[in-house]
């Protein structure tokens, strides 16, 4: 290795002055966010909150807990995501397992009308107009019904089912075991990187989506945690007047500290689970961009 | 049905002759009704949808249900009239193309340099933390990204309005939230900090492919660390550049790239910044949705979709001008 030139030691030291910045832009918001939801309400809405809780205090995820509205968007985007992720991955990849047969007849028709499909779009308004058609509208399943089929992972789960030797599902089909048997007890439990990457992905798609909770049902009782937080945002962002009243009197909530606890609730599963499945998802990253 | 060619090429192996269509297809029915189930789906939910856009043509009623679509009274081109001579429109085409090009500019970048720097880390340990949390506000959704905005721009409460109060380098809060001239800013930043860290991924993996001898060549031909990155590493990144730029392009009107132009104008936008933050697909929506004109904002989302499938045509023509390959 030869040996460092004062060029080197420019570069680097810049490298790692610009890298500290983009790690402090990046990282900062979500601390700051985290110490906000530690911190009593109406402490921070003096300002001059930077780097700890000032007033340390519970209160907020107390308030949060207690507050039914807040506790039903909670479990609404839990259920939703539980259930539309599985019925996603399943779905997606029972569609898949038939396509990947290679002696599927009218194979290229198939996969003509996914092409289409992924490519041409009939807009929002038509696709609102469907889904009033079929009654989904102000339902549960308006969440996870059309998530069902993710066009994109069908492509992946194709290619990667294809890889999967034929005699795998043979001797049990000698055996007279049905392909739906063959589908749930052997494919599914050796594809667990495919299901990860798709869980993932999926998942954190139901956790994060906004728009259908805020068009496509209405009234309290279905409307999901980013739903709630939208509604506290447009609240205060315009009518300043309602951020230093309090939200919660006695508990010294405000608006904004209720919404910080809201974000902090629904940036930690993430948090959580990204680490584990980061290396799939590169992969997975790659596998798409390679589709285009 | 009786020359698909699939079925010849495919035929079984071993099969000594060709069994009758009805026989192969009852083999593999099961096979079969999986595959239908998913073409289901998408008769229901991407072809009705496809279908349906000849609202913009009609004189469409929503208590019609979908079967109004179809059957509702043709009024040719009256929604396109209207639109071209809604007031607003000129504002939503300078809108949306501005910041669609504005983003295409200013975050295509972005990530090509930020994954030099993460390259030229020679220390695993950095080099793979930086890499975990740049990828991070990928998966944080469009909603807690507003949120943090509001958390660090409001005028009440955002806390770069007050730090810089505090230093007294400004008098009076920052608008930023709610000014129209800085939405355009606001939704290119918002985007590059949330999307940016993500594309890494692929202009990393083609770093990684460069021969490393590549670089002891350059070394021994005197060349510096910058000269190293201008001459090996950028050309060594030229063809996923060049395909993330055709792709971009093709999808420039959803913001490219970082995307999210409907999201951000959704949820960045609001009554005092509409001028500069409404985009044609968002007014298609607020349209159809809250004043239920559904056969005009079918005719926007139209006039969208064919300048979105135009841009993706041309960029893929050009694609395969330059690389000899199209992407489809």
């Amino acid at each position: 290795m030869a040996r460092k030139t004062r060029e080197d030691y420019t570069v680097d030291t810049i490298n790692y002055i610009l890298l500290a910045l983009v790690a402090l832009i990046t990282l900062y918001p979500f601390y700051y966010v985290l110490i906000a939801s530690f911190n009593l309400g109406q402490d921070t809405a003096r300002g001059g909150l930077y780097l700890l809780p000032r007033a340390f205090t519970l209160n907020n995820y107390i308030y949060f807990f207690n507050d039914k509205h807040w506790v039903n968007a909670f479990f609404i985007t839990v259920a939703r995501t539980v259930v539309g992720t599985l019925l996603g991955v399943i779905f997606t990849c029972l569609v898949a397992y038939g396509l990947s047969k290679p002696y599927l007849l009218f194979r290229r028709f198939y996969f003509l009308l996914i092409v289409i499909a992924m490519n041409i779009s009939g807009g929002l308004i038509a696709f609102y107009v469907v889904l009033r058609g079929l009654g989904l509208l102000n339902t549960f399943a308006v969440y996870v019904v059309p998530t069902m089929l993710s066009l994109f992972f069908l492509l992946i789960a194709v290619s990667f089912f294809r890889e999967i030797p034929e005699e795998i599902g043979e001797s049990a089909r000698m055996d007279g075991a049905g392909e739906m048997t063959i589908f749930f007890r052997m494919i599914l439990p050796i594809s667990l990187p495919l299901l990860a990457t798709m869980g993932l992905f999926l998942g954190s798609n139901q956790w994060n989506a906004w728009l259908d909770s805020a068009y496509f049902v209405q009234g309290q009782g279905l409307r999901t945690l980013a739903y709630r937080m939208i509604e506290v945002i447009n609240q205060t962002m315009i009518n300043t007047d309602a951020i230093g009243a309090a939200y919660a009197g006695s508990m010294q909530v405000t608006s904004f500290s209720a919404q910080a606890t809201a974000m902090v609730i629904s940036v930690f599963p993430i948090i959580c689970v990204y680490p584990f499945i980061q290396k799939y998802f590169v992969q997975g990253m790659m596998l798409g961009s390679v589709k285009g | 049905m009786k020359t698909n060619p699939a079925v010849q090429e495919n035929k079984p192996i071993g099969a000594a002759s060709k069994p009758s269509l009805g026989r192969q297809l009852r083999k593999q029915l099961t096979i079969q009704i999986f595959v239908w189930l998913g073409m289901a789906f998408l008769l229901v939910f991407s072809f009705t949808p496809m279908f349906g856009v000849i609202m913009a043509f009609k004189d469409y009623k929503i208590s019609t249900g979908i079967a109004g679509i179809f059957t509702s009274e043709w009024v040719g081109l009256k929604y396109f009239h209207e639109l071209v001579n809604d007031y607003r429109f000129p504002m939503l085409v300078r809108n949306t193309l501005a910041i669609s090009l504005l983003k295409l500019v200013f975050a295509f970048p972005v990530p090509i340099l930020l994954a030099i720097m993460i390259t030229e880390v020679k220390q695993a340990v950095i080099k793979r933390l930086v890499q975990t949390f740049s990828y991070l506000p990928h998966f944080i959704s469009w909603v807690v990204v507003v949120g943090i905005a509001y958390a660090f721009f409001s005028t009440e409460i955002g806390i770069i309005n007050h730090a810089l109060i505090t230093l007294g380098i400004i008098h009076e809060p920052l608008t930023v939230l709610t000014d129209p001239d800085s939405f355009w800013g606001l939704a290119v930043g918002t985007a590059v900090w949330k999307e940016a860290g993500w594309w890494t991924i692929i202009f990393l993996a083609a770093i990684a492919g460069i021969d490393p001898g590549l670089y002891e060549a350059a070394q021994l031909d005197g060349a510096g660390r910058l000269r190293r990155i201008w001459h090996v590493t950028l050309p060594g990144m030229r063809g996923p550049i060049v395909v993330v730029l055709i792709l971009s392009i093709g999808s420039m009107l959803g913001g490219g790239l970082v995307g999210s132009n409907f999201e951000q104008s959704m949820l960045l936008g609001n009554t005092i910044n509409n001028d500069k933050s409404q985009i044609i697909q968002t007014y298609a929506f607020n349209v159809g949705l809250a004043q239920g004109r559904f056969a005009f904002a079918t005719a926007i989302d139209l006039v969208q979709s064919i300048i979105a499938v135009f841009l993706i045509l041309t960029s893929n023509f050009i694609a395969k001008r330059v690389s000899g390959t199209g992407l489809y």
